[in-house]
C-alpha cells in the first residue's frame, strides 16, 4: 500500500475511529492521540494488510485494543479509583448541544457512558455508528450471541432508565 | 409512514429484531415532526444522530499524521535491512559450522597416516628407518634402565634369604 492508498482509504476512517475511541476513554485529547497511533500502526502494518478483508474493521480493532490499553494504565496510574465513565458525562457532547442545553441528550449521554464496557461499545458501534453484526463481532472479537445479548441489555437499560421515567413522569 | 408501522419498528428495536434498513428508517422517522407521546425516543434518535457527526476537533489532524509516518519510512526500512542482513549472517554462520564439524568428523574417520606424505619412495623409506631408529634407540635405553630393577630384584632375594632357584622363578615371572 503506497501513501496515497492510505489517504485514500485508511484516513477517512478516522473520524469512526476518533468516535469509538472518545466512547471509551471520554477524553478527546486521548482520543485523538490513540486515533494518531492506530494509524500509524496500519502504515508500518501496511504489508500484513493485504490479506486483511475489511480495512475498517480492522482498523476499529487495534482502536478498540489501544483504548482500552490507555484505560488500564489509567487505572493503574489512578491513586483512588474513579467511577467508571465519569469523565465522559461532559465532554462527549459537542458544544452545539451544550448550548442549547438539551437537558436530555446529556442525560442520555450520561446514561450510555455508565453502561459495562461491553454494552458501551455495542451500542456505540450499532447504533451511532450502523454497523452490521458481523462487523461488530470482529471489531470485538466476540462471538455473535455475546454481541446481541449485550446491545438487548444496552438497549434496554436505555429505554427503561430514560423513556420509561420520562414517559410516566416519574 | 403509518405509526401502527414504526410502532411495531420500535417493538422490534427494543428487542434487537431489526436489520440496519430499519433502523435507518426508525432514525429518519424521529428527525422529524413526532406526536408527543414519542418525544423520548425521538430524542434516543437524535442523540444517536448528533454523534455521529463528531469529528477529530482537529484542523491539522491529517498533516500530523502524514508526516510521523514519513518520519517513520526509513527508520522502519533500515531496520528490516538490517534483519535480512542478520538472517542471511546467521545462515552463512550455520553453513560454516556445519563444514567445520563434518571436516573433523571426516578426519577422525580417516586419519592422515594413511594418506601419503612423501612422493619419492627413497626419501620415504630414509624417514621411516629413521623414525624406526629412534625407536629402538628409545628401546634400547629403557631396556638399559629396565636392569637396573634387576639389581633391585636380587637385592630383594638375598634379603630374604631366599634360594637362587626361586629368585630366577621370580625373574621370569617379572
Amino acid at each position: 500500500m503506497n501513501l496515497e492508498a492510505f489517504e485514500n482509504r485508511v484516513l477517512p476512517t478516522k473520524n469512526k475511529l476518533f468516535r469509538f475511541a472518545f466512547r471509551l476513554l471520554g477524553s478527546s485529547e486521548e482520543a485523538k492521540d490513540v486515533v494518531q497511533e492506530v494509524l500509524i500502526k496500519v502504515w508500518n502494518g501496511r504489508e500484513q494488510m493485504a490479506e486483511v478483508q475489511n480495512m475498517e474493521a480492522w482498523c476499529m480493532r487495534i482502536t478498540k485494543n489501544l483504548s482500552l490499553d490507555r484505560l488500564r494504565s489509567r487505572q493503574r496510574r489512578a491513586t483512588d479509583p474513579i467511577e467508571e465513565g465519569m469523565q465522559i458525562r461532559n465532554e462527549t457532547l459537542t458544544p452545539h448541544e451544550r448550548t442549547e442545553s438539551h437537558e436530555n441528550m446529556q442525560r442520555i449521554n450520561e446514561m450510555i457512558a455508565s453502561l459495562p464496557e461491553k454494552q458501551r461499545q455495542v451500542i456505540h458501534l450499532r447504533d451511532i455508528e450502523g454497523y452490521s453484526y458481523n462487523e461488530i463481532c470482529e471489531i470485538l472479537e466476540l462471538d455473535m450471541n455475546q454481541v446481541k445479548v449485550n446491545l438487548f441489555r444496552a438497549r434496554n437499560t436505555v429505554r427503561e432508565k430514560f423513556i420509561k421515567i420520562n414517559a410516566y413522569g416519574l | 409512514m403509518d405509526s401502527k408501522h414504526i410502532e411495531a419498528l420500535l417493538e422490534k428495536y427494543w428487542n434487537c429484531e431489526t436489520s440496519l434498513e430499519e433502523e435507518q428508517q426508525l432514525r429518519e422517522y424521529y428527525r422529524g415532526e413526532v406526536p408527543e407521546s414519542m418525544k423520548e425516543v425521538a430524542q434516543v434518535f437524535q442523540y444517536f444522530d448528533s454523534q455521529q457527526k463528531q469529528q477529530v476537533n482537529s484542523v491539522d489532524f491529517d498533516a500530523t499524521v502524514k508526516k510521523k509516518i514519513k518520519q517513520q519510512q526509513p527508520d522502519a526500512k533500515v531496520v528490516r535491512l538490517f534483519q535480512n542482513y542478520g538472517r542471511i549472517a546467521a545462515g552463512l554462520l550455520v553453513v560454516v559450522a556445519a563444514t567445520y564439524f563434518v571436516r573433523q568428523e571426516v578426519r577422525k574417520a580417516y586419519p592422515p597416516e594413511i594418506a601419503d606424505t612423501y612422493s619419492d619412495p627413497k626419501l620415504a623409506l630414509e624417514e621411516t628407518k629413521k623414525a624406526l631408529m629412534m625407536i629402538s634407540k628409545g628401546f634400547s635405553k629403557a631396556q638399559k634402565e629396565a636392569g637396573k630393577i634387576k639389581v633391585f630384584n636380587e637385592a630383594e632375594v638375598k634379603i630374604q634369604g631366599k634360594t637362587p632357584d626361586e629368585s630366577e622363578a621370580n625373574d621370569t615371572k617379572i
